[in-house]
């Protein structure tokens, strides 16, 4: 019996079928790389986007970190500028009172008994300081007179307190100058140990030593201050 | 059948293009997002500069006047009582208080 060779039809059936299937593999296919693709559009966009704000974030940490201490610079430098400003201010103040006074020392000299009074202090603190039984006293010319005078009441003094004598003698080959506002320098040890009380001297001493009790007349105690020796 | 694997190849090309397609596009997005979100960080960092500079301008002005007040006061303080710590700082250069040496 011979066999026929597929009918027409059938032949067509198969090649339908043959077409329709690799229609349909490609289209399985296509989905595939579809789903695939998406997939990956997914990973990649927010891989990239975390990534970069990451990157971002730390940045500007960084930045507001810088902005807030660069804040607390400014204002720091500020409250420091500002207490200078005050303090100077003070010292300025200070500064003119000393001034005043300076100007106003000669006026010391202008009475006679309390010069003389003032001078025989001087003279026995350095008496006392110095401790020895001859010493010179420098002074200014015009001062001569009642320098012996307060010489000799220091000396008589200086004997009752200590019980021994001392003596005081004008070095007249070395005035004090004219211009000095006064006081005298109290002169030991062989030329080698001087005392110097005049009046700029003293003054000066005062600046330091008086700071403290004049800032309180003047302001009035310092809450902040914690030592006071 | 050609014909018909020739459209079977368009199609897995179609989607092959369409692959590459959405790679470009999520580059494209991710940077689009990253901008924005910088320019929004950029705008919180100038806000907070600025609050901060104007804080830092107020605190010096009230700091500036508190200071102009406590120098007024220390002038009056002068003007009050410079004559009379004159006067003490004088008497005292005059006023010499000697003692002796105490021997020890």
């Amino acid at each position: 019996m011979s066999q026929h060779a597929l009918s027409d039809q059938q032949v067509d059936n198969e090649l339908r079928k043959m077409t329709a299937f690799i229609k349909q593999e490609a289209m399985e296919k296509a989905r595939e790389i579809e789903i695939k693709a998406n997939e990956e559009f997914e990973i990649e966009k927010s891989k990239l986007v975390r990534q970069e704000t990451d990157a971002i974030d730390s940045q500007y940490e960084k930045k507001f970190k810088q902005a807030t201490m660069s804040q607390q610079i400014t204002r720091s430098t500020v409250s420091n500028k500002t207490r200078l400003k005050v303090l100077s201010a003070r010292q300025e103040l200070l500064d003119n009172i000393f001034e005043d006074a300076q100007k106003k020392l000669n006026e010391g000299a202008k009475d006679k008994g309390k010069y003389q009074k003032a001078l025989k202090g001087l003279i026995l603190e350095g008496f006392y300081t110095l401790n020895e039984s001859e010493l010179q006293i420098r002074a200014r010319k015009q001062d001569y007179d009642v320098v012996k005078k307060a010489i000799t009441e220091a000396e008589q003094e200086y004997k009752k307190k200590v019980g021994k004598d001392t003596k005081g003698t004008i070095n007249e080959q070395q005035p004090l100058p004219e211009g000095s506002a006064g006081g005298v320098w109290i002169v030991g040890g062989d030329g080698k140990i001087d005392i110097n009380n005049t009046f700029e001297a003293r003054l000066e001493l005062l600046k330091t030593s008086a700071a403290p009790a004049v800032r309180e007349a003047l302001f009035g105690k310092n809450e902040n201050r914690k030592f006071v020796d | 059948m050609c014909q018909a694997e020739r459209e079977a190849s368009k199609i897995v090309q179609k989607a092959r293009e369409f692959r590459t397609k959405r790679v470009k596009e999520a580059r494209d997005e991710a940077k689009n997002e990253i901008a924005s979100y910088k320019s929004q960080k950029e705008e919180e960092f100038k806000k907070f500069e600025a609050e901060h500079s104007q804080g830092n301008q107020q605190a010096e002005d009230e700091a500036n006047k508190e200071a102009e007040k406590q120098i007024q006061l220390i002038k009056e303080a002068g003007k009050k009582s410079q004559a009379g710590v004159v006067k003490n700082l004088l008497a005292a250069v005059l006023e010499a208080k000697p003692q002796p040496a105490v021997r020890a």
